[in-house]
């Protein structure tokens, strides 16, 4: 058992943090409010400029490749910082499945791409649907590819895109192809979402993917999606953990400052137990989000330690979102001081790829299962 | 990064689990059954703790010249979490906590007589530190010592001494300095051998667990039983609780709770047909119980990692007792739900679930979220040194 963070792993924190502050106080954070999508082109240049794009893309194409858990080290930091950074989308569900489970003509074509700066996203969920290993949306096989059809929903940066990376079914066969945003019988449609950004629903009404672009078919294409689902978790579960660990970290200055009664309202041990509550339950979602990217890292099965990561970073954006904009009184809601932004994002990833109610209820099946058969 | 147990760990784990099973006698389970020796102190348990040590399980992390192994923490934890999950009432308090402290700062002839003594497993200590009205807040404590020529002289009463009716020494926080400028720094340890002319001590019954109120009238010893300096028991006192900490909020015997009940819903009928397992609602609260679980061990094997990387954060220490201890009740409470009313039957009536196990922790469990440093001071101490927020009143 070993709990050191390598050396190069927190000099790639370092940097990120350096480069991520450049890019996110108040002011340019507001320029990608609401009606824009979230995305500073700027920012991502100098990302991948100092090589930060490529932390899981293998070196023959432009990374550096430290792998899983060092780029969930980068999608803390942009939590931290609520960059307008789409490093989780970008790199995680899109370039991680790409590199694991993608041709190598299309992982040569892409993955230096990405490397260097290009968009290709993912689109993971469906309305009422968050398993892409089973989606509604279906496929049949045309000459020189596939024909596909569906909605898919709340898609980061889907009209940016060079290709949107997204699984269909194929009489019962799955597949995982790269379609262009701009081809044929494609329509996006902007929906605003909680966290104050414009995403898009894709509508695809036979979409024509050539064969070269696609990723996966059948056993190969459902174990990429199971990858993407858990890969991404996790990645949300280290967003969520800068996220929170910055909502509490200006919990406890602002409480430390603000006097209410002749005195600072952190010397009352109503306000302050409740920031140490949140110390708590951070370091929580710490450990368990830990457990998940090493063993992800690794390569080892990790569905379980992910699904417990995943309700645990649920329960605890709720509690600590909660707590930090009590504490905070109406300065927490306020859109001119920055709280609310994080308030935002943690309610997004809260509601994104499985929410506690649902994981939960899917691992008491689980466990179900495994007493039932050894009964 | 690697949050799993070494192929090494995992031996360790399995050989003491097995060792473990032998120490369980069936004369030690019945001897266990006698409410007063449910915690130990009991023939059988005498036997078999002196069997431990003669078998060189005691001590694992002691330095090599008092006779440990020197293995680190983690191991330390390892077995401890295994002692712990058997049910046996292994002293570890005594053996983890206050022994490596005398090892330490007695002088050699006491550290022979009780450090030796622990090592073979025939000396157990209790902790004297509450008192009536001196709780968490131990630097109000009012037990006194006076010298007289060579000798200590100890009046005073202490609350909440836990193992005491059968332990061999109790260690004795005293104050030895009645009007010093810090209310902490007037305090001194001791050994108190319970054979002492003056020493003496009544049950307290508790929701679950006998615990003990003692009492030192004129108690008179030797000052080879004073541990470190005079006036310096403070730095003593603090220097062995994160240790004891590790110990409280082990992983595996509420582990082994969840999966007897999860054993115990796959085997049981429902009302409505199939099995208890197959309701959701016992399904969400299995599940809610695993999820913190996770999370319970991996912070015993990171506090673990820490302690052997060097001194353990104090936020991180305090998140461990407020954690842990909170989560314990959460479990008992979950679990205990998932049995229904007879969950309520306790060991020896008929119809107890799991020898009414859940039953008696859960009346024991409200004692761990105040002992041991009540959870509101814990969390003072996380806002303070985690959060860097200022000192609450």
């Amino acid at each position: 058992m070993d709990f050191t963070i390598a050396e190069e792993l927190a000099s790639v924190q370092q940097l990120a943090q350096q480069i991520l502050n450049d890019f996110s106080d108040v002011e340019q954070l507001k320029a990608f409010d609401g009606e824009h999508v979230r995305f500073d082109s700027k920012l991502w240049e100098a990302l991948a400029e100092a090589g930060l794009l490529g932390l899981d893309i293998p070196e023959p194409q432009g990374g550096t490749d430290l792998g899983f858990f060092a780029l969930t080290a980068l999608c803390e930091e942009v939590g931290r910082t609520a960059a307008p950074a789409p490093v989780v989308p970008v790199l995680v569900s899109a370039a991680g499945t790409l590199r694991r489970f993608g041709s190598d003509a299309l992982k040569e074509q892409w993955l230096s791409a990405i490397a260097g700066g290009s968009i290709v996203t993912a689109a993971l969920e469906e309305y009422g649907n968050e398993d892409p290993a089973t989606p509604a949306t279906s496929a049949k096989a045309t000459e020189g590819g596939y024909a596909v059809s569906g909605t898919k929903i709340c898609v980061s940066l889907a009209d940016q895109a060079q290709r949107i990376l997204l699984s269909a079914n194929c009489d019962g066969q799955l597949i995982v192809a790269l379609i262009d945003p701009k081809a044929a019988g494609v329509t996006l449609s902007p929906q605003l979402v909680t966290a104050n950004e414009l995403r898009h629903e894709i509508a695809l009404d036979n979409v024509q993917v050539p064969a070269e672009d696609i990723v996966a078919t059948g056993a190969t294409a459902v174990d990429a999606m199971n990858w993407a689902t858990q890969a991404t978790r996790t990645a949300l579960c280290a967003s969520m953990l800068g996220l929170c660990d910055k909502m509490m970290r200006i919990t406890g200055s602002y409480t430390s400052e603000r006097e209410q009664f002749g005195r600072a309202i952190a010397t009352f041990q109503s306000v302050s137990h409740r920031v140490a509550d949140c110390y708590i339950d951070i370091e929580c979602l710490r450990l368990v989000t830990q457990q998940a990217a090493s063993l992800i890292d690794q390569g080892r099965p990790a569905e379980e330690a992910v699904t417990i990561a995943k309700i645990w970073c649920g329960d605890v954006a709720h509690r600590v979102s909660q707590a930090s904009q009590h504490c905070h009184g109406g300065t927490g809601v306020d859109r001119d001081y920055p709280l609310f932004r994080y308030c935002l994002q943690a309610r997004q990833i809260e509601l994104s790829m499985g929410n506690s109610a649902q994981l939960t209820g899917q691992l008491g099946e689980e466990i179900a299962r495994e007493f039932l058969a050894a009964s | 990064m690697n949050i799993e147990l070494t192929a090494a760990q995992k031996a360790l784990q399995t050989e003491v689990r097995e060792y473990m099973k032998t120490v369980m006698t069936p004369e030690l389970l019945e001897e266990m059954k006698d409410d007063d020796l449910k915690e130990g102190g009991g023939p059988e348990f005498r036997k078999q703790y002196a069997r431990m040590g003669a078998d060189g399980w005691i001590g694992l992390s002691w330095p090599k010249d008092l006779g440990g192994k020197e293995l680190s923490h983690i191991e330390q934890y390892i077995f401890t979490d295994e002692v712990i999950r058997s049910g046996f009432a292994y002293p570890f308090l005594t053996t983890e906590a206050v022994a490596p402290v005398l090892a330490k700062n007695a002088n050699d002839e006491v550290r022979e007589e009780v450090v030796g003594g622990v090592k073979r497993g025939e000396v157990t200590i209790a902790i004297g530190y509450s008192e009536p009205n001196a709780g968490t807040d131990l630097a109000s404590l009012r037990t006194k010592a006076e010298r007289d020529g060579d000798d200590w002289v100890i009046n005073g009463q202490k609350m909440w001494t836990s193992l005491a009716n059968y332990a061999d020494y109790v260690w004795l926080a005293a104050r030895t300095d009645p009007d010093p400028d810090k209310k902490h720094k007037g305090l001194t340890m001791f050994l108190v051998p319970t054979d002492t002319p003056g020493y003496s001590c009544t049950p307290v019954r508790t929701l679950g667990a006998r615990t003990n109120a003692t009492y030192y009238e004129d108690v008179r010893i030797s000052d080879k039983y004073r541990v470190g300096e005079i006036n310096g028991g403070w730095k003593l006192i603090t220097s062995q609780l994160n240790v004891e900490r590790l110990s409280l909020f082990t992983h595996g015997q509420v582990h082994s709770l969840y999966e007897s009940v999860a054993e115990w819903a796959a085997e049981t009928k429902a009302p409505s047909g199939g099995k208890v397992i197959e309701q959701s609602w016992v399904q969400h609260n299995l599940a809610r119980v695993k999820v913190g679980l996770e999370a319970l061990k991996i912070m015993c094997w990171n506090q673990a990692w820490m302690m052997d990387q060097g001194p353990l954060d104090m936020a991180k220490a305090s998140t461990a007792k407020v954690y842990g201890s909170e989560f314990f009740v959460e479990l008992y409470r979950l679990l205990l739900e998932c049995m229904g009313g007879a969950g309520s039957i306790a060991a020896h009536s008929p119809g107890a679930i799991l020898q009414g196990k859940l039953e008696f922790r859960w009346r024991v469990g409200s004692i761990l979220t105040f002992g041991g440093g009540t959870n509101e001071v814990q969390r003072d101490i996380i806002a303070m040194a985690g959060l860097w927020m200022p000192r609450t009143r």
